[in-house]
């Protein structure tokens, strides 16, 4: 009896196994057959998550800025391989030599997705929106980037003057930024109670067609653009939140383009035949000490401390190669970063003797668990890297790792030795990353760093004209930052994107953004 | 003979109510019946090695030797992700740190956090059920409701939630473990004092005035060690799990010690690159788990009364 149920059983099991196997075969067939070449004028870009919106006034995230900058021009734009900015709605500019008038002059011939005409107006139109007492609480980026601005003047058609209250250089590479600077029609804006979130009209290379939420945003091209008109007749970008998903989608045919990855799927990536976009980025990773009490207080022990820890070897084998090793606070393409100037460089003996006469035993570290767009090993990772490090030189570390938001409290209330963090750039000065150490808010300087002359150069930076004598400034804070080694710089993190092969010229952009209308497909 | 009797009739109460099935004995037939258990012997075997280790690891520890192939907590980033090879047998993890050194170390952990989480809610959980079981009515209603409520929330989210309160480490990692499973215990317990609570000898231990807790330890739970020795060996198997599932979610050691859920969870990242740092500590986690069911398993059958009289 029991002899017969087991064949039975056997035989049911084989059966089983048959009809997933025939069943898999002929849905096989049928993703080879969806799979088929699309038609080629369709690119599709698959993101990891949903734009919050397309006004660019109103929204703050980089997914936001990466369908907006193919929707919208801003009067300036950044160089692709730098954050210098170019022309693009205004044709060039000048800067009153006491630095507070900007008159820019426009693109002529210029016409808004909506068929009304781009001109000085709608320049003024647009900043106007975001300067008290229009502005809105909800406009994250308009203090950032319209906070030194006075007033703007139409002087004619196609000539506008912005007055500012102080000199201010940055203002420059804030015009050329996805969030706040992009020109909105202001048609479009007047017919939507000022928010264009759902209903984009730009002057860009694409025009918006439709949102489906939780699906995809559909653009077509603008047949009328101004400048070189885009390529590929049809973008779509795609959201698939989940990282791996979004590696099978472009392995299976379903993207074209895909951003969000990390190193551990690169060989999948490439084992399907796809190719691996690697982009600098416009961040830093560092570690930060409490220089607000013992026994960080010491600059000699910081620097001690730093010594002990290899960093090109520590970013090599946690980052596989995907992080440049920082030697400054600035990234290299930046205007100011020199290359004379390193920050504190490894030297286990000279450490281990310092550390040894000041009688340092024992540290309290705080860090984060999940992994930053900075630091793609996550932080609890990279504080245990820096723990075995220091236990070479008698120093035991004590770690505690907290979720994000709980981390970002802990930092708040400053009861640490060192702590782990890191900064992605907005606009793509200087001022932008060296600020931090000069940050009122203990949030954002987290070294809680005070230095006054660092403070003065940090202002004397804002107000002085780009060239040589800035960046001579920078260069200087470089120094300064180095001398007092605040923090240990870790990394620079580079963006991983992946394409498909038959996709031509797809970059993304240091600032997070990525251009579309170069962009071919064969 | 008669007159004899009525006088020493007290004492032999006494004796009458004290000759209770001897929990010795108990063991030693348990024992008996194991031995012909195959799989059980295995587990036992396994949970002995297993032991053994931790032992060996710790008293290393505690002497300042080294015992391990290499230091577990020592990182080397030259030496990160080299795949296992005759320096390494299992490898290394990111940091470059010697898996099978780790896995050893974490049978320490494992071993440690399972006994001690089950000590927490057998000691707890079986009070609680005595004192449920044996006093009734509105003690008996109030302790087996919160009881209730307990098992009705998810005992890895229960622990999860006890964690938050407590905050991160192995030692909250232990009394969260062994708070979730009290009711568990309580229950069993509660049930199984229901039952003997009417019999003669506890009867007679009452007559002739032994207090409460003396019926309870001295003359009820001899009774049903059988009962809970099996749930407590299933309990430490539940209980490695559930510390491997802490670990996972990033909610159980002090870095850098090596647990192996926490080891699990880090390299769910490489499962691509680097397979082998996912592969050895889930092995690790199944073997000690597989064999403290065998045991458990063959612990309730050497006991089951129906099992015995085949």
């Amino acid at each position: 009896m029991k002899k017969i149920r087991r064949i039975v059983a056997l035989a049911l099991a084989v059966a089983l196994v048959g009809v997933t196997l025939t069943a898999c075969s002929p849905k096989k067939e049928e993703s080879s057959t969806s799979a088929a070449p699309k038609a080629s004028d369709t690119l599709i870009y698959a993101q990891g998550a949903e734009p919050r919106g397309l006004d660019p006034a109103l929204v703050d995230d980089g997914e936001s800025a990466k369908v907006m900058i193919n929707i919208y021009d801003g009067l300036l734009k950044y160089n692709k391989d730098s954050t210098k900015v170019e022309p693009s709605l205004a044709k060039s500019w000048e800067v009153s030599a006491d630095g507070l008038t900007y008159t820019f002059h426009l693109q002529e011939g210029v016409k808004f997705h909506d068929g009304t005409d781009f001109d000085a107006e709608a320049v003024k139109f647009n900043i106007d929106r975001q300067l008290p007492p229009q502005v809105t609480a909800d406009m994250a980026y308009a203090s950032f980037v319209y906070g030194s601005v006075k007033d703007v003047q139409v002087v004619d058609k196609k000539t506008v003057k912005v007055n500012l209250t102080a000199p201010s250089t940055p203002f420059l590479s804030n015009l050329a930024m996805v969030m706040s600077a992009p020109i909105v029609s202001p048609k479009a804006l007047k017919d939507n109670k000022n928010n264009v979130n759902q209903v984009p009209v730009g002057t860009g290379p694409y025009k918006f067609v439709k949102w489906a939420k939780d699906e995809n945003i559909v653009l077509v091209r603008n047949d009328e653009y101004w400048g070189t008109k885009a390529i590929a007749k049809n973008v779509i970008f795609k959201f698939i939140k989940d990282n791996s998903a979004r590696v099978v989608a472009l392995n299976n045919g379903e993207a074209d383009m895909i951003d969000g990855i990390d190193a551990t799927v690169v060989k999948q990536i490439t084992d399907a035949g796809n190719k691996i976009f690697q982009a600098p980025g416009m961040n830093i990773n560092y570690m930060a000490y409490n220089t607000s009490r013992k026994p960080f207080n010491d600059a000699k022990l910081r620097t001690a401390i730093s010594q002990a820890i290899n960093v090109p070897e520590l970013v090599k084998s946690l980052y596989q190669g995907y992080s440049e090793t920082a030697t400054s606070i600035l990234p290299t393409f930046m205007e100011g970063y020199d290359k004379s100037v390193t920050q504190v460089s490894y030297n286990a003996e000279a450490a281990a003797a310092a550390i040894k006469a000041s009688g340092l035993t024992s540290v309290h570290m705080i860090t984060y668990t999940n992994p930053r767009p900075y630091n793609s090993a996550n932080g609890q990772a990279l504080a245990e890297a820096i723990q075995g490090y220091l236990s070479k030189v008698g120093v035991t570390v004590k770690i505690d790792a907290f979720d994000w938001t709980t981390y970002k409290q802990k930092l708040k209330a400053g009861d640490y030795d060192i702590a782990f963090y890191g900064w992605i750039g907005d606009n793509g000065d200087p001022d932008n990353f060296m600020y931090l150490l000069a940050h009122e808010d203990p949030s954002m300087n987290i070294a809680l760093y005070k230095n006054a002359e660092f403070n003065k150069l940090i202002a004397k930076g804002v107000e002085t004209p780009a060239g040589p004598a800035r960046n001579a400034i920078y260069t200087q804070l470089e120094k300064i930052a180095a001398a007092d080694a605040a923090w240990l710089p870790i990394s620079h993190a580079q963006t991983l994107c992946a394409y498909k092969p038959n996709i031509h010229n797809f970059y993304f952009h240091m600032t997070g953004i990525t251009p579309l209308a170069g962009v071919s497909k064969q | 003979m008669v007159k004899d009797v009525s006088s020493n009739s007290d004492e032999n109460l006494i004796q009458a109510a004290e000759y209770v099935e001897k929990p010795e004995s108990q063991l030693k037939e348990m024992w008996e019946t194991l031995k012909q258990n195959k799989a059980a012997v295995v587990g036992l075997f396994i949970i002995a090695l297993l032991a053994l280790i931790a032992l060996a690891v710790w008293g290393s520890e505690l002497l300042g030797k080294q015992i391990l192939p290499y230091d577990p907590n020592y990182s080397d980033m030259t030496k990160s992700f080299i795949w296992p090879n005759a320096e390494h047998w299992f490898g290394t993890d990111q940091l470059g740190r010697d898996m099978l050194s780790r896995i050893l170390d974490g049978t320490k952990i494992s071993l440690f956090v399972g006994v001690a989480a089950v000590a927490i809610s057998l000691s707890i959980g079986v009070m609680l059920g005595a004192i449920a079981g044996y006093r009734g009515g509105k003690t008996d209603a109030f302790i087996m409701r919160v009881m209730d409520v307990m098992l009705s929330i998810p005992s890895i989210l229960l622990a999860i939630a006890f964690m938050a309160a407590l905050g991160k480490g192995l030692d909250k990692a232990v009394i969260a473990i062994g708070l979730v499973s009290i009711p568990e215990y309580a229950r069993i317990v509660r049930g199984s004092i229901l039952s003997v609570k009417e019999n003669d000898y506890v009867q007679a231990a009452k007559v002739i005035g032994n207090k409460d807790s003396r019926i309870i330890f001295k003359h009820i739970l001899p009774n049903i060690i059988s009962l809970i020795v099996v749930r407590a060996t299933l309990g430490i198997s539940t209980a490695v799990l559930d510390t491997a599932a802490l670990g996972f979610l990033g909610l159980g050691v002090q870095p850098p010690y090596a647990e192996w859920g926490d080891m699990l969870g880090r390299a769910r990242g490489f499962i691509f690159t680097a397979p082998y740092t996912l592969i050895f500590p889930g092995i690790a986690i199944t073997i000690i788990v597989l064999a403290f069911n065998l045991l458990g398993d063959g612990l309730r059958d050497a006991l089951d009364p129906k099992s015995r009289i085949k």
